[in-house]
Parts: structure tokens; C-alpha cells; sequence
């Protein structure tokens, strides 16, 4: 046997199975087998035609990093590139890092056998590295064959470039992880942890975005900064500033550099966060053998009626969700610059990103609150209790539907308001494209339904590919009809329109229809 | 008086299989009656039907005159249900979790709050009224289901297996307040396969197998019917379910 039993190299085997097992129990059954084959054959082929054969033949002239300016704009350009892989990878990683301290599943056991908990976290963290590293070089890979086959064999350094980020990235997701539970205790490191990582994953997207965030000007030095540096004749002389681009190119010296900064970070997280992992995670799981303090002060009062009670269940179930959280904010950061860009469009009297700005709203919105009306219609923890309450069907739909929409209006409301006061039109076009999105979302998951669990969230879309396709069409439709409506095209908006309704008609189904749909899937 | 439950030619079939066969039986107002049965004899699936979780295929179910098919939400009014996995939120607390019941069925909040903190004080759980249930023990969890199940001061409790994981000192709390709700006036009815338990608390008890009641009465009854007069209900249950004696089991329903 290559790997001893025991050993890290069985350890990690037995990780990276049920990995990999995981990974294809998300993919679903039955349609989920022609997904798999399309994600591991056809991407990789679109990927490697459509990007890889091109790129490859642009290239096959260029021999190493160009002298002068332009060759410090590709070193910033690699650098970039490194940066974002990694805050990307760093998301994923804090995330998992989370994860494995809150979810038990085998950790009770590898603990509880004779294995130093060192080995079993530095297998776990490997396991996340090839995780992460594995989405990542499947997209890289198929770009990066063409461009070695026709010259360049020594770029292929770049993927192990990836797995060096993704062993760092793994290291600091670690320390994030273990710091906040220093810092915050086992009780707020989930939740604090998991919208950390929603952030991190955003940041990268949200510097992006600084000229609509801060503003033309600032924005605007903040860019010309970028553009100064690069000209600058002695950026060239920077030490290191070269050395991720090197590295990718397959130098000898930055690649061993890059191997020892990657193994290196996992390798000192490990050694001083090892023997601290399994008192942490105990602690995690007794945080919540002990309970939630109490928050009593002052005297509670009970919501009167079944529509109250249900709504005021619903909004503090989804406010004590950190994945639903994490998942919820993302979605806001990466509208927070849409928010700002098309409020000062607005309110400088400029009007030509505002239709495609209104549309992106709605088409948002739509999904914010397809997400929270999957948990509250689909992920009820107690069904038996509702079906057995002598409450009317109708009205714990109507509460839980208010529970979903409730948090988008109060999210959509701070760049609607003032749209509807600087621009009337797009802002009513707005309002009434994103009021009509996040209904057809909320029905969409009422008519379609599927019993689920709330752990089940990210997974939620394969439930069925059909009616995932048909929202986010009709979401698209709903969006269209927005932006043109802003434009104040409202003839043509027509038709988008219609035929979104057409649809919404279509797809829409009784109460008996739906009791039926249940009784089968459960 | 009328009948707490009145069960008529009940039937309920799952792809063709039989869970539910032709089903009859009476439970009288204020009495607590224990449903026993082997495992698949179909005592859940009865009185999932009964609390309106399930639809028959075909008979009658009346709950103190309330038909359950016909006017379900008059019915489910006066019916608590507990399983034996509690019906719970682990991310609300007891308190929160006894609004919500609350107010499914309706309770005045003036009325529920009092209420809420006299169960949660008689079921020890008081003192963690603000934690999250997601850290709650089993029995801690089976207590604040019970309670939930007794918010709204029903007529008619319905347990499955109410005792299941539950240690001694939570087991005789449970059992305690049980007899109190039937000396209150309520009508208890639960299945059990803890014989002891039934024998000792249940006024009537009766043996369900291959979804049909094979024998119904007082244990005093049941001993006549068998002809063991100074039988254990666990001897008269293994008689009456048979292990394949069938004539022990045709006797019983003669």
C-alpha cells in the first residue's frame, strides 16, 4: 500500500473521497449526470477553444516580460491578478475554516482516535487547498495547454502559481478563523466568519467599482495613481514587483519563492494553530451545548394572530441564518456600487447608465428575494407543526412571503426613494420592475416549492433546473422591461413584459396542484 | 357524552401498500388511552390522519363531534400533536417558540404569556427561556415541544412515543403531567413500546397490527378476552400480535 493507514497520505486520500463525493451528490442525480459531464468535458473545451487557441496564437511570438513601461504594466497586471485569486480563494477559505469548526460531521471521530489533531487539520486544510485550487485550474488549465503546446511550456508554472495562492490563502483563512475566536468568542465567530467571507470575496469587485463608489474625481486619482505608477521609470527597479509574473513564467528563483511564501503560510498556520484546532472546535460545539445568553431585558410580548407570530418567526430565523446572511450581503455589496452610480447619475442630471442600472436593480432584487423565499417557503423546520395548526394555508404563506420581501424592500428602498425624487421616471420604472421581479420570485418559490432544509441552501437551485431557468428568464425579462421603461421607451418595454407575464401565467399553479406536488415529494 | 375520538372504516394505503386497514375505534372523553402495536402496524400513520397530517383513502375520524376531513381547522382547534421528533426551531428560544404556537392556534397574547411561563416553570425551563433550543438536550427539547403542544389548552393530546430518549427524572415529569392534563379533563391519547408505562397509566389500551385493531379494552378486559387473568400487558401484547399465533390473535377479536 503506497499510504499507511494512518498516515497524512491516507488521511488525505480518505479527505479528498469524500470531497470529491460531496461535490457529485451537489451535482444531483439523474440530470445531474449530464451536468457533470458538461462541467468536466464541455467547459474545459469551450474554455480551451475559445480562449486557450487564441490566446496561445497571440503569444506565440513573445519571448519573456517586455522592457520599459509596458513590461511594469504586465507585472501590476500579474500582481492584480494574484491579489484577486487570492481574496477570491481567501473567501472560500475563511468560509470552510468556519465551517470545520461549527460542523461537526467526522471531526468527533478523527479526534477521538489516536491521530495528533495537527495531522487531521493539516489533511482537512490540504483538502480545502485542492478544493479551491481545482475550480480555479480547471478554468486556468484549459486556457494555459494551447499557450505551452505552442511555445511556452514553462508557463504551465502558473498552475502551480494557483496552488501556491491556494495553500496561502488556506493558511490565512486559518489565522482569520482563529482570530476571531479569540477575538469574538465561539458564540459570533460563525456568523462574523461567514459574512467576513462574503466581504472578502467582494473586495476585490468592490476596489473595482471605487469610481462608482467614491465618485468620478476621487475615483478618478485613484485610477490616474495606478496609470502614474506604471509610467514611472523606476518602477521597473522595484524589487518583487516582477516576481508573481516571473514565477507564472516558469523562473526557477520567484517560482521557489512563490512555493515557499504558499507552503510556507499553510505550513506556520498549521504548526501554530494545529494543536489549538480541537480545543477551538470543542469549544464551538460546546458554545452550543450551553445555549444562547438570554436576552430578556425588559418584558417580551407575544405577537397576537397567526399572520404576526409567523412573520415575526420567519424575520428572526433569517436574521440568526449566517449562511443566508453571508449569501444575502453579498448580493448588497455587489449593489452597493449599482446603488451609488445610479443615485448620483440621478442627481447630476445624467441619464445614461440609469435604464441599465434600473434593470440590474430589479434583476437583483429578484434574486434577494428568490433567496429568502426558498427559506421561509420551502426550508420550514417544522412543517408537521404549520400543517397540524388550525391557521388557514393562505395566511402563513402570505406571512412567510412578507418575511421574504420585507428585507428586500428595506434594502431596495435607500436607492429608490431618491431615484423616484432625481428622476422620476427611472425611478418609478425601478420601483414597479423591482416590485414585479421580487413577486414573481416569491410565487415562482410558492408554485414550485420543494421541501429542503435550511443547510441546504447553497444548494437550493438543483432542486430543478426547469423552474431555476424559468426565474432567472423571467427575471431577465422583468429586467429588460425595467431598463427600457427608464429609457422611456415604454412601447418596446411592452413586450418583454407581456411575455414575462405570459410566462409568470404559465408556470403558475393552484393550491391543489401545489398540496399534490408536496404530498409526491414528500 | 361525546366521544373524544371516533374513528370509522379507516383505510390508508401507500403505493399499494397497506399502512391503515379498514380502521375503527372509540376513545372516550377524559380517559387516556394507549395505542400499542408492532413496529409498521400503523399507530403513526393513524394518528398523523387524526391530527390532519395525512389524508385517508377512505372512512371517518370525528374528534368531539368535529369532523376531521370535513371542518379540519374546528378540529385541529382542540387537538394538540406531539411526535416523537419534536416539531422545533433550533434557532428560537422556548419563549419565542411558545409565541409562534401561540399564535397558530390563535391564543390572545394576554392569555399565552401568562400561560408560557407557567408550563415553561413547571417543565424546569424556565431558566433558559432566552437560550437558542440548537444547544437544548433531547429532553429539554421534547419538554419545550410538550409545551407547545399544550399553549393553546387542548382537548384532545395526541403523543407518539412521548418517552423515547428521554432519561428517568424527564420521563417521570412527562408521565406526571400527563395524568394531571387527563385529571384536568383532557383526553390523552399515545403510542408507546413501553408496555410498563402503558400498563400502568392507560385507563384503556389498544393493539393495533397490520393496520387493524386486534384488541381494544381495560387491561382487565384484555386479560378476559385472552383468558389469562393474571397476565403483563407484555405477555396479553405478544399473545395478541401473535408471533405468527394466529389463533391467539383470532380469539381477541372474536
Amino acid at each position: 500500500m503506497i499510504a499507511p493507514a494512518g498516515s497524512t497520505l491516507w488521511l488525505l486520500r480518505h479527505e479528498l473521497r469524500l470531497t470529491w463525493r460531496g461535490l457529485m451528490s451537489r451535482a444531483g442525480r439523474g440530470s445531474g449526470r449530464a451536468r457533470r459531464i458538461w462541467l468536466t468535458i464541455a467547459l474545459p473545451l469551450i474554455l480551451l477553444f475559445a480562449a486557450g487557441a487564441p490566446l496561445a496564437f497571440a503569444l506565440r511570438r513573445v519571448r519573456g516580460i517586455p522592457s520599459g513601461p509596458i513590461g511594469v504594466v504586465f507585472a501590476l497586471a500579474a500582481a492584480a491578478v494574484v491579489v484577486m485569486v487570492f481574496t477570491l480563494m481567501l473567501s472560500q477559505t475563511l468560509s470552510a475554516a468556519v465551517d470545520a469548526l461549527y460542523e461537526r460531521a467526522d471531526l468527533d471521530l478523527l479526534f477521538s482516535s489516536p491521530l495528533k489533531p495537527r495531522r487531521v487539520l493539516t489533511v482537512r486544510f490540504l483538502a480545502v487547498s485542492f478544493t479551491v485550487f481545482a475550480f480555479f485550474g480547471m478554468i486556468l488549465t484549459p486556457i494555459l495547454l494551447p499557450v505551452a503546446v505552442m511555445g511556452h511550456p514553462a508557463w504551465l508554472a502558473a498552475i502551480l502559481v494557483l496552488f501556491c495562492i491556494a495553500l496561502a490563502a488556506s493558511g490565512v483563512g486559518l489565522f482569520l478563523a482563529a482570530g476571531l475566536f479569540r477575538l469574538i468568542g465561539p458564540r459570533r465567530t460563525r456568523t462574523v466568519g461567514q459574512v467576513l467571507a462574503a466581504v472578502i470575496g467582494a473586495a476585490f469587485f468592490l476596489f473595482g467599482q471605487a469610481r462608482n463608489i467614491l465618485g468620478g474625481a476621487k475615483s478618478a486619482t485613484a485610477y490616474a495613481a495606478i496609470a502614474r505608477v506604471a509610467r514611472n521609470p523606476h518602477m521597473g527597479d522595484v524589487p518583487g514587483l516582477t516576481w508573481p509574473l516571473r514565477a507564472m513564467l516558469g523562473e526557477p528563483v520567484p517560482l521557489l519563492a512563490a512555493l515557499g511564501v504558499g507552503g510556507g503560510v499553510f505550513l506556520l498556520a498549521n504548526e501554530v494553530l494545529g494543536a489549538r484546532f480541537a480545543a477551538d472546535a470543542a469549544a464551538a460545539a460546546g458554545a452550543g451545548a450551553a445555549g444562547r445568553p438570554a436576552k430578556l431585558s425588559g418584558r417580551m410580548r407575544f405577537a397576537p394572530g397567526a399572520f404576526r407570530a409567523t412573520l415575526v418567526k420567519e424575520l428572526r430565523l433569517i436574521g440568526r441564518d449566517p449562511a443566508l446572511i453571508a449569501q444575502v450581503l453579498l448580493r448588497v455589496l455587489y449593489m452597493l456600487p449599482l446603488g451609488f452610480l445610479i443615485v448620483r447619475q440621478a442627481g447630476q442630471g445624467q441619464s445614461f447608465a440609469l435604464p441599465g442600472s434600473a434593470a440590474a436593480l430589479s434583476f437583483i432584487a429578484s434574486q434577494v428575494a428568490g433567496s429568502l423565499a426558498w427559506i421561509t417557503i420551502s426550508a420550514e423546520d417544522a412543517p408537521d407543526l404549520l400543517s397540524c395548526a388550525p391557521t388557514a394555508t393562505r395566511t402563513l404563506r402570505r406571512a412567510k412571503l412578507a418575511a421574504a420581501i420585507l428585507p428586500v424592500a428595506i434594502m431596495l428602498a435607500p436607492v429608490i426613494l431618491p431615484l423616484i425624487v432625481l428622476a422620476p421616471l427611472a425611478g418609478v420604472a425601478a420601483a414597479f420592475g423591482c416590485a414585479a421581479s421580487v413577486a414573481m420570485s416569491a410565487m415562482m418559490n410558492v408554485w414550485w416549492q420543494r421541501p429542503g432544509k435550511r443547510a441546504e441552501f447553497r444548494r437550493r437551485r438543483q432542486a430543478s433546473w426547469m423552474v431555476t431557468l424559468a426565474e432567472l428568464l423571467l427575471s431577465v425579462l422583468i429586467a429588460a422591461a425595467t431598463g427600457l421603461t427608464a429609457a422611456g421607451m415604454v412601447g418596446w418595454a411592452l413586450i418583454p413584459a407581456v411575455v414575462a407575464l405570459v410566462g409568470v401565467l404559465m408556470l403558475s399553479r393552484s393550491d391543489e396542484k401545489i398540496a399534490q406536488a408536496l404530498r409526491t415529494a414528500t | 357524552m361525546t366521544d373524544a375520538l371516533s374513528i370509522r372504516g379507516l383505510s390508508k394505503t401507500f403505493g399499494g401498500k397497506v399502512a391503515v386497514d379498514d380502521l375503527s375505534l372509540t376513545v372516550r372523553a377524559g380517559e387516556l388511552y394507549a395505542l400499542l402495536g408492532p413496529n409498521g402496524a400503523g399507530k403513526t400513520t393513524t394518528l398523523r390522519m387524526v391530527a390532519g397530517l395525512l389524508k385517508p383513502n377512505g372512512g371517518d375520524i370525528r374528534v368531539f363531534g368535529h369532523d376531521v376531513l370535513g371542518d379540519p381547522a374546528a378540529a385541529k382547534q382542540i387537538i394538540a400533536w406531539a411526535p416523537d421528533e419534536p416539531m422545533l426551531y433550533d434557532r428560537l428560544t422556548p419563549l419565542e417558540y411558545l409565541e409562534f404556537v401561540a399564535g397558530l392556534w390563535g391564543v390572545e397574547p394576554a392569555v399565552a404569556m401568562p400561560k408560557a411561563e407557567e408550563l415553561l416553570r413547571w417543565l424546569g425551563l424556565w431558566d433558559n427561556r432566552g437560550e437558542r433550543c440548537e444547544g437544548f438536550s433531547r429532553g429539554m427539547k421534547q419538554k419545550t415541544a410538550l409545551a407547545g403542544a399544550l399553549i393553546h389548552d387542548p382537548q384532545l393530546l395526541i403523543l407518539d412515543e412521548p418517552l423515547t430518549g428521554l432519561d428517568a427524572a424527564v420521563a417521570r415529569q412527562v408521565k406526571d403531567l400527563l395524568q394531571e392534563r387527563v385529571k384536568g379533563g383532557a383526553t390523552v391519547i399515545l403510542t408507546t413500546h413501553i408496555l410498563e408505562v402503558a400498563e400502568r397509566m392507560a385507563d384503556r389500551i389498544g393493539i393495533i397490527q397490520h393496520g387493524r385493531l386486534v384488541a381494544d379494552g381495560t387491561l382487565d378486559e384484555l386479560r378476559a378476552r385472552t383468558g389469562e387473568g393474571k397476565a403483563t400487558l407484555e405477555d396479553l401484547f405478544l399473545e395478541l400480535t401473535g408471533n405468527g399465533e394466529d389463533a391467539a390473535l383470532e380469539s381477541a377479536t372474536a
